[in-house]
């Protein structure tokens, strides 16, 4: 058992691939063929291409607030891969790759961060809730539904994502704790970035991880190199499977860093040296895996230049739909759905702005 | 007296406090090192230190929570919640002894603190970052509530708010936070809580409002002005206590009444306003009070949000169906 | 082409300098290209490229200080339009050292400078509004409904608001004022004729025109003083009115209505029993109305401002009721399509309701014709007076015995009614006036065929 032993408390965390692409635990190595590797890896691309894209447009202005991904890849993606359809993930607000995985395409995404809610109407078979902006309240959803499982008998896990930021708030205790004390089919995977907004992951609590609040819990939890793909892919596999056994929640801790700003209204020049971000760039999750790819003459150099091109145009077309196409919210669709039928109060609002908007009354 | 931005004010008057009152302790997400995400606290940690100015684990129900413990230890708290949306895992502490202290303890305790946070919508941003907060606040004994729409008036008001031994809440309109600059004094001012302001006089018809629509409102005003309309806009300042006799005189004086508010209509703070002056001024009315508000929906996301936020015209549009009636 | 302007990059920045260009002017670049390195007051950024082509034009230099929207570069994107010259920067001034902030959400941020607040200055106290009408809601609506000034009403509830009833009774003088008499005693002589009335009914706020000052009457030491009415002061306006626009010319003759007055005795019980008072009005009316089809002239307004005589399509014929607190003109709507019991019952309500005060405003206007009655009170002719805006009004005096020369030279007793019609003489003349009274005369000389038109 992995979370046996790889224990936060004495500082162990688990890694397979180091930083160059080399596989240093392959006992440990989780069974997944070449072919899933690799779509795993351009999963990883695609996040990426379409975060370059997203910034690129909002500093056209054609993209509004946008929270990048970049250095967060591979725990977004291996996490997610853990996970059949019949699952279900539970998002905060960072977890693109993961998205991907799930099922969730661009389409959707971007039109979030367009600014219209239909970017969080999901299709009938993706089992994901929305982004969930107040930090951490996602946490005791991933728990409900968890619970909902077990009480259908329904074989269903849940996991359920949070930052180091959400450590500190009190959803994450409740719903560790209710997790523990109903054996809910709940995995708790925490990106620990290094960062909330400013704010350093040693001011977030005096504990040395993460992973060993799960300790206070009555809960298993473990820390991995969050930027090594098959560390958190194997990490998440065996929660996700003891889960799935009625065995209960466990707690993750993905130990990477966020390279780029919290939003793209952020300056993180402002708290944080170079000197840290040139350390994690060398620490680089979608690099290491290339390297690996490259090695085992599954991949390369020019494949990648070129399929990162075909994602980044992919991902401008996406964006030219949604600005072109889906973008513009339908001043029906702003009322409409605050109830199941819209209360009487509400239909005569929406008609006098309607008659406002035709006669531009003045 | 120094050309000042509404954050600038906050912070210049934040740094003139702490300077003069030691008791005063400024903390809360991202306020310390960064200097707060609209900069509202920035080099007070350099200045006081980080015993005075700190930054906080993520958990706005623990940071008003500490806030209430050192209040009754005897210090004056500055809590600093980072969003508006942010308030609602603080509600708990704010209802249930914020609010409660003295009376519970019937005056033996008291909780002289300040919870700021920046406040109402307009800024294109995520959901739970343009909240409308006076009715479920307002609603609340115990609480004053405040809301200045200039510089001059933030430290103002600000400054009777740290001093004011009842707990203030302190909301900062951020969609106004850099918009203009206006002449502050650098000592000694301060402005009434509970002390209405008439930033325009007129005859026509008595408009209420606060917070970033005064500066719509006054817009509208100009425009109803051309048309031979002269509207007398009030700015609230204080949501609660509310400045009963400055409303109720001026609609009096001109027959007519609206409040414009961001929040949503059904249980806004419009309807509160609207039976004031149908308590106090009935036999005075020629039109019916109106309210003009955002519609009773989820606030939308920025590409559906200038549906819900009124501009001059809208605003115009409503005054002048009620000098029409 | 392309011409690509400085964007908002939503950090709520209004301006930039440019630090370095990464392309130069003939370059080809892909979309997502750097293209610039600025420098905002927050964070230095490299601003890419929105589409592929070719650097046409470089249009701020390296040091330079951009503003948002302002166009820094034209790409040639080869969709063969041309660049529409170089957009003008926005107005808006960066806030230079000032550090943004903010984390999500574009904040508009600008040196604009309100004025200072001025809040140090006393103010002195608003003065207490004087004049005010204290009403409630209802009584606004009311005074609205019925044409009343609610400021000229005095109030009589409780600190001087204005009720219900003092707007009822303003309007019922209002209303009546345009038709009334000179004189506003009970039983009031019916001597001098109803005035203006129709036209100052429909606009309540009519307002008279503009006069010099009038010299002062001198008062005698016996002299009483009696200050006129609200309604006094309508009638002399109105009086004076008629008189000074309308030149007023009169026919006269009386009509020989022994016959009518026979048939009504006799039919008079028929209409009892459909419980309706018959009087010889109602015989009139229909007279009249018959008369008024074959001479419409006498049915119409002289329109000075356009210079024309409208006709009028209607026939609404004015009675006027001497009622207690001075006359009323209701009015019979459409008095052609009614058959005399029908046009008796109407009338009596009007009259009743006149009399009661309830008679409704819409009831007193809209008159094309007036017809008074002053033989009401025994007197036997008058020349009554025009209610502007109509053409002319019938004047009936009481009817009378007179002897009377047949045409073989017998006398004979017979009753005689004296009818007078006076005419605007601006479009209606002698020999027309003439043969319309000549028709009313036929028509209640020979009761059967009025009864069968």
């Amino acid at each position: 058992m992995l979370t046996k032993r790889f224990d936060p408390l004495k500082g162990e965390m688990l890694q397979i691939m180091d930083a160059e692409g080399k596989i240093v635990a392959p006992e440990l190595k989780p069974e997944l063929s070449d072919e899933q590797v690799l779509k795993l890896y351009k999963v990883m691309l695609l996040t990426r291409a379409a975060d370059t894209k997203a910034l690129q447009l909002q500093r056209q202005g054609r993209m509004l607030t946008y929270a990048p991904n970049t250095g967060q890849e591979a725990a977004q993606v291996g996490s997610a891969a853990a996970l059949r359809e019949t699952d279900w993930l539970v998002p905060a607000f960072r977890e693109l790759g993961a998205w991907l995985v799930k099922g969730v395409t661009l389409d959707h995404i971007y039109l979030y961060w367009y600014g219209n809610e239909w970017g969080s109407h999901f299709p009938e078979h993706v089992r994901m809730l929305p982004i969930s902006i107040p930090i951490g309240s996602q946490l005791n959803h991933a728990l409900g539904i968890a619970v909902a499982s077990k009480l259908k008998g329904e074989d269903v896990v849940t996991v359920g994502y949070v930052g180091d930021g959400g450590t500190s708030i009190g959803d994450f205790s409740e719903a560790l704790n209710f997790a523990g004390v109903f054996d809910a089919p709940v995995v708790f995977f925490v990106q620990n970035n290094q960062y909330a907004i400013s704010v350093k992951r040693t001011i977030q609590t005096k504990a040395a991880t993460l992973a060993q609040k799960a300790v206070a819990a009555g809960i298993p939890g473990i820390q991995v190199d969050g930027n090594d793909l098959f560390a958190v892919y194997a990490a998440t596999k065996e929660a996700v499977d003891r889960a799935r056994a009625g065995q209960g929640p466990t707690l993750i801790e993905a130990y990477t860093y966020r390279l780029g700003a919290h939003t793209t209204s952020d300056d993180p020049t402002k708290y944080r040296e170079d000197d840290e971000v040139a350390v994690w760039h060398g620490r680089d999750p979608i690099k290491r895996t290339k390297l690996y790819l490259i090695a085992q003459g599954l991949w390369s150099e020019e494949q990648d230049k070129a399929q990162i091109a075909e994602y980044e145009a992919y991902a401008l077309e996406v964006f030219r739909k949604v600005e072109e196409e889906t973008g513009e919210p339908k001043v029906e669709d702003l009322f409409k759905y605050t109830y199941k039928e819209m209360p009487e109060h509400l239909v005569e609002q929406y008609e006098e702005y309607v008659q406002y908007l035709e006669g531009k009354v003045k | 007296m120094a050309l000042m931005n509404l954050v600038t004010a906050v912070n210049h008057t934040l740094d003139y406090e702490m300077g003069r009152d030691q008791r005063v302790v400024v903390f809360g997400e991202d306020v310390g090192v960064e200097g707060g995400v609209f900069r509202a606290t920035v080099g007070l940690q350099k200045k006081y230190g980080p015993e005075r100015c700190f930054d906080t684990p993520l958990a706005e129900g623990a940071i008003v929570g500490m806030a209430v413990g050192m209040a009754v230890n005897g210090l004056r708290p500055v809590a600093e919640i980072q969003f508006s949306g942010f308030m609602y895992p603080a509600y708990n502490q704010i209802i249930s002894h914020v609010a409660r202290m003295r009376n519970r303890t019937r005056g033996r305790l008291h909780l002289p603190l300040v919870i700021r946070m920046p406040h109402g919508g307009g800024i294109k941003a995520l959901e739970h970052h343009s909240e409308s907060l006076e009715t479920i606040l307002g609603h609340i004994p115990g609480l004053k509530i405040v809301v200045p729409s200039t510089p001059y008036d933030a430290k103002g008001l600000l400054l009777s708010a740290i001093r004011d031994d009842d707990p203030v809440i302190f909301l900062e309109p951020s969609k106004i936070y850099r918009a203009f600059r206006q002449e502050v004094p650098e000592g000694e001012y301060t402005i009434p809580i509970g002390k209405a302001k008439v930033a325009r006089e007129g005859s026509a018809v008595t408009v209420v409002t606060w917070g970033a629509y005064v500066h719509e409102t006054l817009k509208a005003a100009e425009q109803l002005a051309e048309e031979g309309i002269e509207a007398e806009v009030i700015d609230l300042r204080t949501i609660s206590p509310i400045d009963r006799e400055t409303v109720v005189e001026s609609v009096k004086k001109t027959g007519r009444f609206v409040v414009v508010h961001e929040a949503m209509k059904t249980y806004g703070p419009g309807a509160e306003l609207i039976a004031l002056v149908n308590e106090k001024a009935f036999l005075y009315l020629e039109a019916p009070p109106t309210r003009l508000t955002g519609f009773d929906i989820t606030i939308p996301l920025p590409r559906g949000e200038h549906h819900y936020f009124l501009d001059a015209g809208r605003i115009a549009a409503g005054i002048r169906k009620v000098v029409n009636f | 082409m392309l011409e690509f302007k400085f964007a908002d990059i939503g950090e709520g920045i209004h301006e930039g300098v440019i630090l370095r260009w990464l392309v130069e002017v003939g370059q080809e670049v892909k979309e997502g290209d750097s293209l610039f390195l600025v420098e905002t007051d927050k964070v230095n950024a490299e601003i890419p490229s929105p589409a592929h082509g070719r650097i046409a034009a470089i249009l701020a230099q390296e040091g330079e200080t951009i503003h948002v929207g302002q166009v820094v570069v034209h790409i040639d994107t080869g969709d063969g339009s041309e660049a529409e010259g170089q957009a003008t920067a926005t107005t808006a001034v960066s806030e230079g050292e000032e550090d943004a902030g903010a984390v999500v959400g574009a904040l508009e941020s600008s040196s604009k400078v309100l004025a200072p607040s001025g809040e140090a200055q006393t103010r002195p106290a608003a003065e207490p509004q004087k004049g005010k009408v204290l009403a409630t809601p209802v009584a606004r609506k009311l005074a609205r409904d019925l044409g009343v000034d609610i400021t000229a009403v005095k109030g009589t509830g409780p600190q001087g608001r204005v009720m219900k009833e003092d707007i009822y009774r303003a309007a019922g003088e209002r209303s009546q004022t345009p038709l009334a008499l000179g004189s506003s005693a009970p039983e009031a002589p019916v001597v001098s004729q109803p005035a203006a009335a129709g036209s100052a009914a429909a606009q309540p706020a009519a307002v008279p025109p503009a006069e010099q000052q009038p010299a002062p009457v001198p008062m005698g030491s016996s002299d009483v003083r009696v200050p006129l009415t609200a309604l006094g002061k309508t009638i002399a306006r109105n009086m004076a009115q008629s008189k000074r626009e309308i030149p007023h010319a009169a026919v006269m003759d009386d009509a020989d209505v022994s016959e009518l007055v026979a048939y009504r005795s006799q039919v008079k019980s028929m209409a009892e029993a459909q419980g309706v008072k018959l009087t010889y009005l109602p015989f009139i009316v229909k007279a009249v109305t018959l008369a008024l089809r074959e001479y419409p002239k006498l049915n119409a307004s002289f329109d000075e401002a356009g210079q024309a005589v409208v006709l009028k399509g209607e026939y609404n014929i004015g009675i006027a009721v001497d009622t207690p607190d001075g006359l009323l003109v209701p009015v019979v709507k459409g008095a052609d399509k009614l058959g005399i019991i029908p046009l008796a019952q109407r009338m009596n309500e009007l009259i009743d309701a006149a009399r009661a005060r309830t008679v409704a405003l819409e009831d007193l206007q809209q008159g094309t014709f007036t017809i008074t009655n002053y033989g009401a009170v025994g007197v036997g002719s008058g020349i009554p007076v025009i209610r502007p805006p109509e053409a002319a009004i019938l004047g009936i005096g009481a009817i009378r015995k007179q002897p009377v020369v047949r045409e073989d030279d017998t006398i004979v007793i017979r009753h005689l009614m004296p009818l007078t019609v006076s005419f605007d003489h601006r479009f209606v003349d002698g020999a027309t006036a003439g043969r319309f009274l000549a028709k009313v005369k036929e028509y209640l000389q020979n009761p059967t065929l009025l009864v069968l038109s």
